[in-house]
């Protein structure tokens, strides 16, 4: 069965992430004290203007947008540029690429137990929370399938861009400046910091142009949206699924150009 | 034990960081990419509130050149604890592997011979924007420049650098007891996003959290406004230099405390 050793990978990692209960608890705490910030922030920015409508967007609609950015953040980001430098620093890495698994697949389901857990203990208690909180203006319907398979693929493409900026660690043996660098990019042109529909006119165009915005912008614009026109949902999963396909390629290629020039300290 | 002085520290401090800056030196790609890393993420602070004020006129009366003095402020006001107290952030593993008992055999101070021996460059980079984005900002407010407005601008820096240190050897202290600090070190890393705000856009519960319990509002706030409002100081801007130290001197005993009771891990 070749799904099973995939699993068991998961399982693992969800035992491996229940070990770690403080810092759960901090990091909900964490959380907690941004969706404060961010909440009293936008208020009083809302409240500076006359109108209630800024861009298309309400306070709620913003502040919706920001929390739920927020939380796929924390539920998404695994730290793969992380792993990957550290053990191609250690030479751990050479262990991995004996695996009879591909290491980039390896990688990603042994992360796949965090996705579970993180998806149960913070976005899900985050977006329930939101919920009740806006009094259901989150509209619940269709576009909580279409949000979902956005969800996924914005996975698929944040893992891809990870593995990609991970595997440049190789040549460059710098870390923490590689993933501030990618982690800065993908925040600010994913619309994770401001939302995409507050920027001005030629950025915005260039922004639509980038991967980025598939990550964040595109699962959390057909969540908020309550009856979005087949085509609306066409264009944005297709352009996702685009991306998808295309950085995981460019992703593979890249490692195997790459894995004929590395040179690896004894493990 | 007789006690070393102050120029004994420092000729110490001097060895301890040429040694340092020739071994970071044979990493030359990686310490150019993190500072170029570090003044991309000063950037992206900047850019989003470019965007933010071109959607809106003000925050909660502060106008886009105030709120960039408040940013600028507390980009200068962390660059100490981005140089000097970058260790913190490995003292968790040495803590766990049993390495840190080698510090507790040297004739000198603890702390001081802990901390001294990394020193991070990247944050000049940083040091460079924000001292750059102050004096931009303060042009533009037409601040006027005498030499006591730049004492006052000096003693507050220095003020909210007590306080942000403060915070983060309290957080790194916490793993002499508990085992993983690092999401608690992660935490305090946040703060310094959210004290880029005006305190007075929150409502009075979080205005007291955020002055007492988690003193995030004198790291920019209650000191820029003796530059920036000098009609309306309260008496707590007047207060926070002896906040600074209090806070620094108790998180310093902490620290203390903490290596003090470290019996290692007998290997």
């Amino acid at each position: 069965m070749k799904l099973k050793k995939y699993l068991s990978l998961t399982r693992i990692g969800i035992i491996e992430s229940r070990q770690f209960r403080l810092a759960t608890v901090i990091m909900v705490i964490g959380n907690l004290l941004y969706l404060i910030v961010v909440y009293f922030l936008w208020k009083s920015i809302y409240a500076s203007v006359e109108t209630d409508v800024v861009n298309g967007m309400t306070f709620t609609d913003t502040l919706i947008y920001l929390v739920l950015a927020t939380a796929l953040f924390n539920f998404m980001e695994m730290y793969a540029v992380w792993e990957m430098g550290r053990n191609i620093q250690s030479g751990k890495i050479v262990l991995d690429l004996l695996k009879p698994i591909e290491y980039r697949r390896y990688l990603f389901w042994s992360y796949s137990g965090s996705f579970v857990t993180q998806f149960f203990f913070t976005f899900l208690p985050t977006f329930i929370v939101v919920s009740v909180v806006t009094h259901g203006a989150v509209p619940l319907g269709i576009n909580l399938l279409y949000f979902a398979v956005s969800v996924i693929l914005a996975v698929l493409i944040n893992y891809s861009i990870d593995f990609i900026v991970g595997t440049i660690c190789l040549y460059t043996e710098s870390i923490w400046g590689i993933n501030i660098m990618k982690q800065v990019i993908v925040l600010l042109l994913s619309g994770a910091t401001v939302p995409i529909a507050f920027f001005p006119e030629p950025l915005k165009t260039v922004v639509y142009y980038l991967p980025f915005q598939s990550i964040y912008n595109a699962p959390l614009t057909l969540l908020l949206d309550g009856s979005p026109t087949l085509e609306t949902v066409v264009t944005t999963l297709g352009t996702q699924l685009l991306w998808c396909v295309g950085m995981t390629l460019l992703g593979k290629l890249f490692w195997k150009f790459s894995l004929r020039q590395i040179t690896v300290n004894g493990g | 034990m007789k006690r070393k002085g102050l120029g004994f520290y420092l000729k110490i401090y001097g060895k301890i960081l040429a040694q340092d800056l020739k071994s970071k030196m044979s990493y030359r790609a990686d310490f150019i990419i993190s500072t170029i890393g570090m003044i991309f993420t000063n950037i992206a602070g900047f850019v989003s509130f470019w965007i933010l004020f071109r959607n809106f006129p003000s925050i909660n009366g502060w106008n886009y050149y105030e709120i960039l003095f408040l940013y600028g402020f507390s980009l200068v006001s962390l660059t100490p604890v981005q140089c000097f107290l970058d260790n913190n952030w490995s003292l968790r593993m040495y803590v766990y592997s049993g390495d840190f008992i080698k510090y507790c055999f040297r004739p000198i101070n603890l702390f001081f011979y802990y901390q001294s021996e990394v020193f991070d460059i990247k944050g000049l980079g940083q040091l460079a924007f924000g001292i750059g984005t102050l004096i931009y900002s303060w042009i533009k407010l037409g601040l006027g420049f005498t030499p006591l407005i730049l004492l006052k601008t000096i003693v507050f820096l220095i003020t909210a650098s007590l306080i942000m240190m403060a915070l983060q050897n309290a957080a790194a202290a916490t793993c002499f007891w508990i085992q993983n600090s690092f999401y608690l070190l992660d935490l305090t890393l946040k703060f310094k996003d959210y004290a880029k705000y005006p305190i007075t856009i929150f409502s009075p519960v979080f205005r007291f959290i955020f002055t007492f319990i988690m003193p995030i509002a004198f790291i920019a706030y209650y000191p820029s406004l003796v530059i920036l409002r000098p009609d309306e100081v309260p008496l707590l801007s007047w207060l926070s230099p002896l906040f600074g130290c209090a806070f620094f001197w108790f998180s310093y005993k902490l620290w203390m405390f903490g290596a003090m009771k470290y019996s290692g891990t007998g290997s």
